[in-house]
C-alpha cells in the first residue's frame, strides 16, 4: 500500500471516530439528568414503549373487527323488516353505552388551573381538582346531557372520576389541565344549569381558576376506548 | 501527508457530529462501548508505529472489528442480564494504559539517550 491509500484510510477512521464521539456528547448532553443512566433501566423504558406501540396496534385491530362486524350485520339485516328493527334498536343502545362515536348539539365547558398564583395564599385552591371535574358531570347529567366526555374519555356507566395523587384519572386514564369537557344534549338547558349563581362554575371561578361554558353545535363525542365487561351479571327471569 | 489527512478527518467528522441528528438514548450506550474500542485500536496503532511492526490491515480490521464485537457483546449482556461491557470497558481501558505506557517509554528513551549522546560528545 502506498502513502496515499494509508492517509485515506487514516483519515476516514478519523473521521468516524470524532462524528462518533460528537453524536455521543450532544446525545449525553440533551438526556435529561434525571434519567438513571443503567441499560438495564434503559430495558424497562423500552419494555414500556414497546408494550404500548403492541397496545394500540391490537386497539386498531379491534376497531377494524368492529368496521367489519357493522358491515355484516347490515348486510345481513338488509332484507328483513323484523331484522332490521332490531339492528335499529342495538344502534341505539350502543349510542347510548357509550360504544358509538355521536355528535350533536350540546355545551363545552373548559376548567384551567389559575395561571395567576398571586391571589391566594394556599395553593391547593389554585388548582382543579377531581372533585370539581364530578360536580360538572354531575350537574351536567342532572340537567339532561346524553353523553359526556372528559377530555376524550366517555363517561359510561362504569366510568369513575378519581384523584392518585397529583393527578387526575378519568376512566383509569390520566387526565390533565385544561380539562374540556364536552356535553351532548340542550344546550339552552345544560348552559343555564351551569351558570346559575351559586353553581359550581361559579366556586371554581371564586377559587381563582378559569372556567368557560360555550354552546357549540354538532360536537363529536368519541367512544368509550376501553371494554364494557360483565362477569357477575345474570339476567333475572 | 498522513497528519493532514488525520487532521482533516477529524475537522470534517466534528463538523458532521455537530450537525447530525441526535441518535436515541437507548442506543447511546451501544455507541459508547464502540467509541473507548475504537480508541483503544487508535492507541494500539501508535504504540505499533513506535514498535515499527504497523501493518494498516491489522489496525483498520481490529478499530471496526472490536468496535463491533463490543456492541454485540454488550447487547447478548443485556439479554443474559450481564453486565459484559463492564468487561468490556475495562480490557479496553486496560490496554489503552498499556499502550500509552509503551508509548511514554520509546520517548523518554530517545531523550535519555539523545542527552547522553550530547554529554559524550562534550567529553570527547
Amino acid at each position: 500500500m502506498n502513502k496515499k491509500q494509508i492517509s485515506i484510510t487514516l483519515g476516514i477512521m478519523c473521521l468516524i471516530l470524532t462524528l462518533a464521539i460528537c453524536v455521543q456528547i450532544r446525545t449525553m448532553n440533551s438526556a435529561n439528568s434525571t434519567v438513571s443512566q443503567t441499560l438495564s433501566d434503559n430495558g424497562l423504558r423500552d419494555e414500556v414503549l414497546r408494550i404500548k406501540e403492541k397496545y394500540d396496534n391490537t386497539y386498531r385491530e379491534l376497531e377494524n373487527a368492529q368496521k367489519k362486524l357493522e358491515e355484516a350485520r347490515q348486510s345481513a339485516t338488509q332484507n328483513d323488516k323484523n331484522a332490521e328493527a332490531k339492528e335499529q334498536e342495538l344502534k341505539e343502545n350502543n349510542m347510548l353505552l357509550g360504544k358509538t362515536d355521536v355528535t350533536g348539539d350540546g355545551v363545552e365547558v373548559v376548567l384551567q388551573d389559575a395561571t395567576n398564583v398571586e391571589t391566594s395564599l394556599n395553593l391547593s385552591e389554585q388548582l382543579i381538582h377531581y372533585s370539581d371535574i364530578q360536580l360538572v358531570v354531575n350537574e351536567l347529567k342532572n340537567a339532561g346531557a346524553e353523553a359526556i366526555e372528559v377530555n376524550e374519555q366517555r363517561i359510561v356507566g362504569t366510568s369513575s372520576i378519581t384523584c392518585e395523587g397529583n393527578i387526575i384519572k378519568v376512566n383509569g386514564e390520566k387526565i390533565g389541565n385544561p380539562f374540556i369537557i364536552k356535553a351532548i344534549g340542550s344546550p339552552n338547558l345544560l348552559y343555564g344549569a351551569l351558570t346559575r349563581v351559586g353553581s359550581i362554575l361559579d366556586i371554581v371561578k371564586d377559587y381563582g381558576n378559569k372556567a368557560e361554558i360555550r354552546k357549540v353545535d354538532n360536537i363529536v363525542i368519541k367512544k368509550y376506548s376501553g371494554v364494557l365487561e360483565s362477569e357477575y351479571l345474570k339476567e333475572q327471569k | 501527508m498522513i497528519i493532514i489527512a488525520i487532521v482533516v478527518g477529524c475537522l470534517i467528522g466534528a463538523l458532521i457530529g455537530i450537525n447530525m441528528p441526535m441518535i436515541s438514548y437507548t442506543y447511546s450506550g451501544y455507541l459508547a462501548i464502540a467509541i473507548i474500542a475504537a480508541l483503544d485500536s487508535v492507541f494500539g496503532g501508535i504504540a505499533s508505529t513506535l514498535n515499527k511492526n504497523f501493518d494498516l490491515k491489522i489496525f483498520v480490521s481490529g478499530f471496526f472489528g472490536n468496535a463491533i464485537l463490543s456492541i454485540l457483546l454488550t447487547y447478548l449482556g443485556q439479554k443474559l442480564n450481564v453486565d459484559i461491557y463492564l468487561a468490556a470497558i475495562v480490557v479496553f481501558v486496560g490496554r489503552m494504559f498499556n499502550n500509552l505506557a509503551i508509548i511514554r517509554r520509546y520517548y523518554i528513551d530517545k531523550w535519555t539517550s539523545r542527552k547522553e549522546e550530547k554529554n559524550t560528545t562534550k567529553n570527547q
